[in-house]
Order: C-alpha cells, then structure tokens, then sequence
C-alpha cells in the first residue's frame, strides 16, 4: 500500500513538472513533442512543416502553423494520469513500480504524438473543407474536432492498457 | 430495445469513468486551479462544451452500437431462418434412405 501510495506522489509530481515545463516553454523548448508531431503530420497529410524559431512548425503550402498550444501536453498529462491510475494495482516492488511509471510515461507520450497528430491532420482537412453549418463557426468545429479525438484517444488508449493488463495477467497467471 | 440501450449507457460510463475523469480533470479542474474562472465567459463556454461533448458522444456511440448490433441480430436470424427452411425443403424432396 505504502509502495502505490509513493508512486501515485511520484506521478503527481511528474504529471506537475510537466504542467510547470509547458507553462514556461517556448515553442522551440517543446521540440521533443512538437517536432515528432509534426512530422507524423506532415507524413499523413503529404506535406512538410518546417521549424520557425519562436513560433513552431509551419508548412508553408498549407499555411498551417502548429504552435504550442498544439503541442498535445495537457493531453500527454491526462492520459499519463489515467495510465498510472489504471495500472497502479501492479505495483508491488520498486521494480514493478518504475516499470508501471517508465510504461505510462512512454505510452502516454507516444499517444499524445500520435492522437494530437491525427486531430491537426483533422484540423487541417477541415480548414481546407469548411464544414457548411450555420450554427457552428469555424472555431466551434474545431473546439468540437478537439473535444471528441482527444477525448477518444483517452478511451482507446484506456482499452488497449485494459486489454495489455488482462492478457498480461492471463499469460503470467498472477499479477506480478 | 430502450432499455437495451441504457443498460448499455449506464455500463459505458461505468466503464469510461476513469478515462473522463483524466479529461475533466486536465480540461476543467486545472485550468479552475489556476484562475481560469476569472476569464468569465469565455471560459464559462468553453466549460460547458467540454462538459457536454464527451457524455453526449458516449450516448451516440452506444445508440449506434446498440442499431448495429439489433441489425446484425435481426439479419443473422433471418438468414438462420431462410437456411433452416431450406434444409427442411431438401429434406421433404430427398428423405434419407437407410
């Protein structure tokens, strides 16, 4: 009990650092998340984002800018949140815990890469494709856009950590 | 069929819960943390949507499941039936000899 309870403080206190970090950075400071992103958008929508100093990546046959506020890190937050919640019943030993941790922090990071990469894919089909709704503006579309993939990524990557936790199990035949 | 369906309503939030309680939390508490409710409307809009969308999403994912699922149970019974009136068939025309 002790051992889970440390660890959740721990994660608090990552989850923290990293809140604090994407509050000060700039958006060349978000590099790590920022440029892996826009390479993935750049690979779905067939275009290339170049970095601009101090704004972000900018494709200039789309002028699209993704910036930092695009950068995907309060979705990264959420999901290594819910991770670590999910699988904390695992953690028995140091071991155990650092693994859970190393694994929601990967697992978090690589679906924040990919979901954040898919709703600016998203986001700039939808800006080349205005959507002809008279009661939703442009922007409003777009908060919807972001509302349900975000929300959506949360909830797969909850099922898939569900599914790796059960057949994991299954395989060792008790929790470790 | 309704009842059906919010069984299955009631048993995905049940199951989602975790996954929107992380969304709340990163898009509503947080910014509530840190003063964000200062911004009055703007963020009062913004809380609403958030608050809204995702519920609203798990009920249509599950009206559409639960469709899906009675038209694929309401096609499978009708070829089943089909199949077993024409075994039936062949069997009145071809009796099985000994």
């Amino acid at each position: 009990m002790k051992m889970k309870l440390l660890v959740l403080a721990m994660a608090a206190l990552i989850a923290w650092g990293l809140k604090r970090h994407y509050a000060d950075a700039r958006a060349d400071d978000l590099g790590w998340i920022l440029s892996p992103t826009a390479r993935l958008v750049g690979v779905m929508t067939r275009t290339t984002f170049a970095l601009q100093p101090g704004e972000g990546y900018f494709s200039r046959d789309r002028l699209f800018l993704i910036e930092k506020s695009c950068a995907g890190v309060n979705f990264m937050i959420a999901a290594f949140g819910m991770l670590m919640l999910a699988l904390v019943h695992r953690v028995g030993s140091g071991v155990s815990a650092a693994r859970v941790l190393g694994a929601s922090l990967v697992a978090s990071y690589s679906a924040a890469v990919l979901v954040n990469a898919v709703r600016i894919a998203m986001a700039m089909w939808l800006a080349a494709h205005p959507v002809a709704l008279s009661t939703f503006s442009a922007a409003d579309v777009h908060r919807l856009e972001g509302i349900t993939v975000y929300f959506g990524g949360l909830v797969l990557l909850y099922e898939l950590a569900q599914r790796f936790d059960r057949s994991t199990v299954l395989l060792v035949g008790q929790k470790p | 069929m309704n009842h059906a369906l919010w069984t299955s309503v009631a048993r995905a939030f049940r199951r989602m819960a975790l996954p929107l309680a992380s969304y709340y939390a990163v898009t509503l508490a947080l910014p509530l943390a840190n003063g964000a409710a200062q911004s009055g409307d703007a963020f009062i809009k913004h809380a609403l949507v958030v608050l809204i969308v995702p519920p609203v999403a798990i009920v249509l994912a599950c009206a559409f499941h639960s469709i899906a699922y009675a038209f694929g149970s309401a096609c499978s019974s009708t070829l089943a039936h089909q199949r077993a009136r024409k075994t039936a068939s062949r069997d009145v025309s071809n009796p099985a000899q000994c």
